[in-house]
């Protein structure tokens, strides 16, 4: 793109030669007309010239020609034709009216030739500060930023350099500079202010070295060459771009430390609930574990057999309950490190589902479950392990709060997705508890005391969202919960080799095979 | 003869129950609390099968196993408290025969063990060609499957997949050894090429596909036919 009022290389003398040629023209269709019309329309053939002249050429130009249309009507048309004298004295007066007249229109030409330039190029500027307002606005990060503004400053001045701070108050990008150039962004840093021609600071170097910031937030600087102090609205502009450039590095800045807040708020979040697991959760049944054994171990012989079995029941079931929020807790803990602790791998639901069932099965719970799985639902992807847990923790909280009655899991094909539900007739939920319910540690009303969902519920809600779908509760119509987990839908990957592998029968291939 | 069991495990409390519990069980019972230890046992007094923990004082139980397996096929069950799928398939791919995650019922880790001892000397003995089991007959030498005395019609693949549980019946086959046996060493990740099979599998085989008999699901790992 061509720098403004860079000057063009010849444009002198084309609009030199531009103005001849309107003279020329004014004279010839003067002379064509002569015979025809009076001294005064020829004085205005050659008012047009010197009007277009005017307007299509610089300023020196179109002073040259007002006096050269005077002087060419003078010498052709006024007589005595073909000298410069004048022997009429109104003639002499019309001519210098003419001068005059001439000039003064020239010169407002000029003017608004220069006025409308200006117009245009601000216009081009402020529409360049715009386009680049919106495309920091895009940016996800700094790098980006810098390369989105270094490019708006490329298209506006010829030679620039950019550079921002870092962390630490080093410059990134001033690998490769000079001295020179580096000393200069660093000042314009320091100081928060523009340096360079015109700026009262620096007025000996070749260049604007403009901050990007204001004082005491001052993120980087921008160097521009050629520069010059008579240029003033260039430097505004360099000015300004800096200025859009500070802006959408600041939002990144405050975007970024926003999420590192976040980040450090869930941190301790998370921790909080950890320390409540351990002071809660795990001590409830490690109390009934330490109360059993104990027992067991001062009374022996002394308690009935009944009891004592009753108690090894205890102790078993507490210690497999322990192992559950251990490993609820570890993974909360692995989930808040980040999404991409996820193995993600194509599962079919069926098996997930099958192999919670079965471990569920041999438990307190095991005859109340019903297991229903849609034949052929899609797969899905996502980590068979996390969503065996997620699966385990609804049917293990089911369970504790369904009473004597059925506890259901089904999985179906939904709109856009596959969802797994699991029922129970249980006490269901106040509409208090419905809204904490996902929450660490919120327990329902209704429960009976030290037998909370714990960490368990978070946790499913953690492993939904990390496979980006989503965990429901409603409150059954006639009594009871649901919860349902829906997962999204994908673009289910190619079957292997189905028109090849046809369905045949093994038997009657026997002989086909030692 | 009493089989001898080589329990490695350097927590003292873990280790007493476990001798005890399989004393209990008839085996003869040789305790390590290293790997140099576990080395120098294998080496004098071979043992019928290793119950091992990963997490030892002077190196890890993978080593072991890798060592192990190149001299010998003794069964080596892995008791450990890791349960990341990634080490359990490492170390199953390694020759382990079989893992359990601490914290496990002694009952649990009994079975595995029987399972094992029996897949004993594997390489010598020919692999399980025939089993039985909730009205389903597999038998492999000739390529003939029935339910409830009905033929059960399979495509290669699908059989072929089956084959390869049934041969290695009650242990563990990772989904890389199958994708690798049945599909060929190309398609070691292409885990769906399981997930469709094993459910076309279990539509034909199981009585109730969500809730299988035959044919489970070790969660992350593989899969494991059932045996008894």
């Amino acid at each position: 793109m061509v720098p403004p009022f860079a000057s063009v290389p010849g444009a002198a003398w084309r609009h030199a030669a531009a103005a001849l040629l309107l003279l020329a023209l004014a004279t010839g269709t003067c002379a064509l007309l002569d015979r025809h019309v009076s001294l005064t329309s020829q004085a205005m053939l050659y008012l047009v010239a010197v009007v277009v002249a005017a307007y299509a050429c610089d300023r020196v130009t179109a002073l040259a020609s007002a006096v050269g249309a005077v002087t060419a009507f003078n010498f052709f048309f006024v007589p005595p034709r073909y000298t410069l004298a004048v022997e009429n004295r109104e003639h002499l007066i019309a001519l210098a009216a003419m001068l005059g007249v001439a000039l003064l229109v020239s010169w407002l030409s000029a003017r608004v030739r220069q006025a409308s330039t200006l117009a245009a190029e601000s216009e081009r500027r402020a529409r360049q500060l715009s386009a680049l307002a919106a495309e920091l606005l895009d940016a996800n990060s700094e790098a980006e930023a810098a390369a989105a503004g270094e490019r708006a400053l490329r298209d506006a001045f010829e030679r620039v350099v950019l550079v921002t701070l870092d962390a630490f108050g080093g410059l990134r990008g001033e690998d490769g500079l000079t001295l020179p150039v580096r000393q200069s962004l660093r000042c314009a840093i320091d100081e928060g202010a523009a340096i360079g021609p015109g700026t009262g600071r620096w007025p000996g170097i070749d260049a604007w070295v403009v901050p990007i910031g204001s004082p005491g937030r001052v993120v980087g600087a921008v160097r521009i060459e050629p520069a010059s102090a008579a240029d003033e609205s260039g430097r505004e502009h360099a000015v300004a771009l800096a200025s859009v450039i500070a802006q959408g590095l600041w939002r990144l800045r405050a975007a970024a430390a926003e999420r590192e807040a976040h980040a450090a708020l869930e941190r301790e979040r998370l921790q909080s609930t950890l320390l409540a697991a351990v002071s809660h959760d795990l001590r409830t049944p490690l109390a009934t574990i330490v109360a059993a054994a104990s027992s067991l171990q001062a009374q022996g012989e002394r308690l009935g057999r009944d009891e004592r079995e009753r108690m090894l029941g205890s102790i078993v079931a507490q210690a497999r309950h322990l192992g559950d929020i251990t490993d609820n807790a570890l993974e909360l803990v692995r989930l808040a490190a980040g999404p991409h602790t996820l193995r993600r791998e194509w599962q079919a639901l069926e098996e997930i589902v099958g192999s919670v069932v079965a471990r569920l099965r041999g438990g307190p719970c095991g005859a109340r479950l019903e297991a229903a799985v849609e034949p052929a639902l899609p797969l899905v992807r996502g980590d068979a392990m996390l969503l065996a847990q997620l699966l385990a923790n609804l049917l293990d909280n089911a369970c504790r709060h369904a009473g004597d009655g059925p506890v259901r899991i089904e999985a179906t094909r939904r709109d856009g997705g596959v969802a797994v539900s699991v029922s129970d007739r249980g006490a269901g939920l106040s509409a208090d508890d419905e809204a904490r319910l996902f929450e660490p540690f919120a327990r329902g009303e209704t429960r009976r005391a030290g037998e909370g969902a714990g960490l368990g519920l978070a946790l499913c809600k953690a492993i939904a969202e990390a496979h980006g779908g989503r965990l429901a509760f409603t409150r059954r119509r006639h009594g009871g919960s649901r919860f349902t987990l829906v997962l999204p839908l994908e673009a289910q990957p190619a079957d292997p080799g189905a028109a090849t592998d046809v369905d045949t029968a093994v038997a009657s291939s026997a002989e086909a095979r030692p | 003869m009493t089989l001898r069991v080589l329990v490695v495990e350097d927590d003292a409390a873990i280790r007493g129950l476990l001798c005890a519990a399989l004393a209990a069980e008839g085996f003869e019972v040789l305790t390590a609390v290293s790997v140099s230890e576990a080395t120098a046992l294998v080496a004098h007094a071979p043992p019928d099968a290793i119950v091992l923990d990963l997490g030892l004082p002077d190196g890890d139980g993978a080593g072991l196993v890798r060592a192990v397996r190149s001299r010998s096929a003794v069964p080596i069950v892995i008791a450990s408290a890791r349960r990341d799928e990634a080490g359990k398939i490492a170390l199953l791919d390694a020759g382990a025969d079989d893992y359990l995650v601490k914290p496990f019922a002694i009952g649990e880790l009994l079975a595995r063990l029987r399972v094992a001892l029996r897949h004993r000397g594997s390489s010598l003995q020919p692999a399980l060609r025939r089993i039985e089991r909730d009205g389903v007959v597999v038998d492999l030498e000739a390529r003939r499957v029935t339910r409830d005395g009905a033929t059960v019609h399979l495509t290669p693949t699908e059989f072929a997949l089956l084959a390869r549980l049934v041969r290695g019946a009650g242990r563990i086959v990772t989904h890389r050894q199958l994708l690798a046996d049945v599909w060929g060493a190309e398609h070691v990740d292409d885990t769906h090429y399981l997930r469709l099979y094993m459910g076309q599998l279990r539509a034909k085989l199981e009585r109730s596909p969500a809730e299988p008999t035959l044919l489970l699901t070790e969660i992350g790992v593989g899969y494991r036919c059932a045996v008894e």
